[in-house]
């Protein structure tokens, strides 16, 4: 058997994230225990209707989550039990919440920093309605192969150690959560380990104090000694010395006071727990618990460091004596492991893992992105720009730094044409619907195709073509065009001719020369252009045709050229937005005198065939 | 627990309408003359002044001066603020309306687990210490109020007769309001006179302790709490307390003058242990401290920078019982760059450092604390396996097991 907790225990937790957190740990308990999970839902009004996501060994459940406990205990009529998450400033209004809930026999506080005048408001109503309320400030409670309430018991390997996967014959009392766990691993070395273990938390005023844990105990049949932690301050460990002394009783009771130290100190100074704190006439001290203690009976090694030996002889006469439990010990290979999370595998080297895809150009695993092994902050520090990431993630090439030069300038003249063109003109009509800036360049981008702004690839590929099969028949290369292209890409433009020349064409000719690249691919596009421009004035080479032919002899694959197009004209778009944003560009509508309504005449609707 | 000075004290009381001699608070002599364009009292009656500091004994040292007219009050203010005691300059003086009176009164609220206790007495002063079987007391249930009968019953019980038992259940009344309303944990005015001027009661002193973590439901409490153990706080101490008032888990440390073993555990149970093991063993204690509810690893590793720079110390006790959701690896990660920062500075020449610890990574972070020997650390680790207290043990012999 066990006290307050056991295998019947279905549990409600109020709070947020830290309540998940301890339905994680508590999860673990239960799975480790081959039981069901004990927690039914969680009360987090910011998050009521959603489910909490608990891992329980390899399977994930979905916890739900509602506004009141009301609801909980109307859903999930088994809970019994609630545990207390949440912070001071409404840790009492819960507690109250939960007290009165005829579902709920058992509330456990972990919250610290309660204020002592709703700490004892609680306790005044706990006993009104009859029912126990643990902590403030308290870690939990554990009972052995049965239930855990709480973190108590710390992280899974801790459970296994401390043998909290099947009851023993002692019960433990602690104000301290840490200290708890400690007096749990000592009772798995030193005996057979626990039945129950409370924390009632360090505070001035426990809801319940420790005469209320021992006479539970008491009536445990399986629980033959019990453990009390003790601290200096209040009166808990002098009502237990008199309850011990008040008639025969049938568990062996063993406890330690901390506090010693406050008799060498300067007066006054007052150390760990809030509740720790010696009365005005020297009660409370830790001496006067230890000696009401032993003159009640009670066993008191003379420090902590002997506690080991105190249990292991206690244990030694329960076995003696017949009484203590016949305990079956589970072999470790029996027990089962907590199933590795996929990092940990792949970390150990226990699995392979099929990648979903592959990447070649970057990597954030680090402290800083590399882009392509080279780490962003080093390339500012080194003085390099824009156009060296572009070639790096692109091309996967660092570029030089004429061609650096030429990238910049691409961009430079491609990044906006007005806001008539189709890009520009389709982001002011989403900006003045009042679209997001995200989504309004996007639906520039979209019109980014085969008739605007999409010629710089077919330009690249063509004109390479053309240098690679007729390298020295422009003629050639134009009637190859002819019958299996058509109009040659990159050549041709509405307006601009030899006579009137396109300013962004003859700025970028100029660059390459300046700079002194090689440029095969543009040198074979001007000289097909000197013979389409004898055919007709306008066939002249545009701003595609000698972006695309740059980029290819600069080594871009002509698969990315249109990158630079989406990339230059984002620039612009974004532009466009904001300044629509900005003067608050007004809804538009298309003028019906800009349409052609070629439509039928209006006429009546045949009825529908039945 | 909060303690509250005697100035912003005074204001809690006059609240709830308890009335205290007229006073002023003032950190220069110059304030004075503001104030008394302000405060006509101050022109035409006696006064005392003390030092409003965190001080017992006050009048032992020569911080209170009694008996003053203004010119004097001036000199006795010049002369108490930046006096350097017990290491503390003091920073504020209280100037108080001297009031003459017979006899003297005590009263105060005390709480208990089941409600409050009202305590009075029919003298005051230091007899109170003498005479605490004395004083007639009426236990209050929280959430109720003390009755008119009740307080009667005390009053008399405390031996005060005529006029004054009305006096008395009134002021008691007020006093416990305040006590209720304000959060209070302890509310003491000792002495309690008549003043003469109006034949009214009246409040010479406020002892206030009051429920620090009731903070959220008073925006009016505009004052910062004073150190409970009759000296001020130091700079580590206020530095640390900072630093605990702003992060997840807690830091704690008290600095204890002259002790040879600094102690740095986790857990406010199990520190308490390590401090009785040391002095059980015929140690002495630098200090306490603690860090709990897995704190980050800068707070620890600011904690650590304060104990290792504790005078004269030999030992460093990194203890700690098995946590339950502290992450060993985590908080020792703080521990271990305070220490090295400590080495490098050299205030762990000649320290040896004690480890035992479990709870959630406690291999990792056993593992790295142990790797501090290759660089030169006087370091000594233990895991679950050893008592929790036997490494203060190890330390006061000076060797391992």
């Amino acid at each position: 058997m066990s006290i307050v907790a056991n295998e019947n225990t279905r549990v409600v937790i109020m709070g947020g994230p830290a309540a998940v957190s301890a339905a994680k740990r508590m999860a673990e308990f239960s799975y480790l225990c081959g039981q069901e999970f004990q927690v039914t839902a969680f009360v987090f009004p910011p998050d009521a209707g959603k489910t909490a996501e608990v891992p329980f060994g390899s399977q994930f459940l979905a916890i739900p989550i509602y506004k009141t406990l009301e609801e909980v205990t109307t859903a999930h009529p088994e809970t019994n039990t609630c545990l207390v998450y949440i912070a001071p400033n409404r840790a009492y209004k819960g507690c109250m919440e939960a007290l009165d809930n005829d579902k709920i026999k058992f509330v456990s506080m972990i919250t610290e920093g309660v204020p002592e005048r709703d700490a004892k408001l609680l306790i005044k109503h706990s006993k009104k309605v009859g029912k126990l309320l643990n902590g403030p400030s308290s870690i939990g409670v554990v009972s052995a192969g049965k239930s855990r309430l709480g973190v108590i018991g710390g992280e899974y390997h801790n459970l296994k150690l401390s043998k909290l996967y099947r009851p023993g014959s002692f019960g433990v009392l602690t104000k301290s959560g840490g200290l708890s766990n400690e007096i749990m691993w000592l009772v798995s070395q030193f005996a057979d380990g626990v039945t129950t273990t409370v924390g009632i938390g360090g505070d001035t005023y426990p809801c319940t104090d420790f005469v209320t844990y021992l006479e539970e105990f008491e009536k445990d049949p399986d629980t033959k000694s019990v453990i009390i932690v003790g601290e200096m301050g209040g009166d808990l460990e002098e009502k237990a010395a008199e309850w011990y002394a008040e008639k025969p009783r049938r568990i062996k009771l063993i406890a330690v006071v901390s506090g010693f130290c406050q008799e060498s100190l300067p007066k006054g100074m007052k150390f760990g727990h809030a509740g720790a704190k010696e009365g005005k006439q020297g009660e409370g001290s830790a001496r006067a618990k230890s000696d009401l203690l032993k003159k009640a009976g009670v066993i008191v090694p003379s420090t902590f460091g002997d506690l080991g030996e105190t249990i292991k002889k206690t244990y030694e006469d329960l076995k003696a004596t017949g009484q203590a439990a016949v305990v079956k010990d589970i072999s470790p290979s029996d027990l089962p492991d907590l199933p590795l999370k996929i990092e940990e595998a792949v970390t150990a080297g226990d699995v392979q893992v099929q990648p979903l895809f592959k990447s070649t150009i970057s990597d954030d695993r680090g402290d800083e992105p590399l882009y392509c092994g080279y780490p962003a902050s080093e390339l500012i520090q080194k003085g390099y720009d824009v156009p060296h990431v572009i070639g790096l993630l692109w091309n996967k090439k660092l570029l030089s730094n004429s061609e650096a030069e030429i990238v910049k300038r691409i961009l430079m003249l491609a990044a906006d044409h007005g806001p008539c063109v189709s890009g520009a003109f389709a982001t002011i009509m989403a900006a003045c619907a009042g679209i997001g800036m995200s989504q309004s360049v996007a639906a520039g981008l979209i019109m980014i195709g085969p008739r605007f702004g999409g010629a710089v690839t077919g330009a690249a590929t063509h004109f390479r073509y053309g240098l690679q099969n007729y390298p020295n028949d422009v003629p050639g290369f134009l009637s190859y065009m002819k019958k299996n292209v058509g109009p040659v890409p990159g050549i041709g433009h509405r307006v601009k001719s030899l006579k009137n020349p396109d300013k962004r064409v003859e700025e970028l000719k100029r660059s390459v020369k300046e700079l002194g690249l090689r440029t095969p691919t543009l040198d074979y596009a001007l000289s097909v252009e000197a013979v389409t421009t004898t055919k007709k004035d306008n066939l002249i080479l545009n701003v595609d045709g000698c972006i695309a032919c740059v980029l290819v002899d600069l080594g871009f694959p002509a698969e990315s050229l249109n990158g630079f197009f989406v990339l230059a004209r984002t620039i612009g778009m974004i532009g466009h937005w904001c300044d629509q944003k900005r003067e608050d560009g007004k809804l538009i509508r298309m003028y019906n005198y800009l349409v052609n309504f070629a439509v039928s005449r209006r006429k009546e609707v045949p009825e529908r065939q039945k | 627990m909060a303690k509250v000075l005697e100035g912003p004290g005074m204001e809690i009381f006059n609240k709830w309408g308890i009335r205290t001699p007229r006073h002023v608070v003032i950190s220069t002599s110059e304030q004075i003359e503001s104030l008394v364009q302000s405060n006509q009292w101050m022109r035409e009656c006696k006064m005392v002044v003390k030092a409003h500091e965190a001080l017992g004994s006050r009048m032992k040292l020569g911080l209170v001066k009694i008996d003053l007219d203004i010119d004097q009050a001036v000199l006795a203010a010049k002369e108490i603020l930046g006096r350097e005691v017990q290491g503390l300059v003091i920073s504020q003086v209280i100037i108080a309306e001297m009031l003459s009176h017979d006899e003297e009164y005590y009263l105060a609220v005390t709480s208990n687990r089941e409600g409050a206790e009202i305590l009075m007495a029919k003298f005051g002063g230091i007899e109170v210490e003498d005479n605490w079987e004395k004083i007639a007391r009426t236990f209050v249930e929280v959430g109720e109020k003390p009755t008119d009968s009740q307080l009667e019953k005390c009053a008399k019980d405390a031996g005060f007769t005529g006029e004054l038992i009305e006096k008395m259940k009134k002021f008691a009344s007020r006093l416990y309001e305040c006590y209720d309303n304000e959060d209070g944990n302890y509310m003491e005015i000792n002495p309690l006179i008549i003043n003469p001027n109006d034949g009214k009661l009246c409040a010479l002193d406020a002892v206030i302790i009051l429920d620090g973590d009731a903070k959220f439901r008073h925006p009016d409490w505009n004052f910062s709490f004073a150190s409970e153990f009759g000296r001020s706080y130091t700079e580590a101490e206020e530095q640390i307390m900072e630093i605990d008032s702003r992060v997840k888990g807690s830091v704690k440390l008290i600095e204890i003058p002259g002790g040879k073993v600094a102690l740095l555990p986790a857990g406010g149970g199990a520190s308490v242990f390590y401090s009785d093991a040391v002095i059980a063993m015929g140690g002495t204690i630098a200090n306490y401290s603690e860090y709990s509810g897995d704190p980050p690893a800068w707070a620890v590793e600011a904690l650590t920078d304060k104990v290792c720079s504790l005078p004269g110390i030999t030992d460093i006790i990194v203890g700690g019982a098995i946590a339950n959701f502290t992450d060993v690896k985590a908080t020792f990660t703080g521990i271990i760059s305070g220490f090295r920062k400590a080495k490098e500075q050299g205030k762990l020449d000649n320290v040896k450092i004690w480890v035992r610890r479990g709870g959630p990574n406690e291999a990792v972070g056993l593992e790295s604390m142990r790797k501090l020997v290759d660089e030169g650390f006087d370091i000594h680790v233990y895991d679950r396996y050893t008592p929790l207290t036997d490494i203060a043990k190890f330390a006061l012999k000076g060797e391992d097991n």
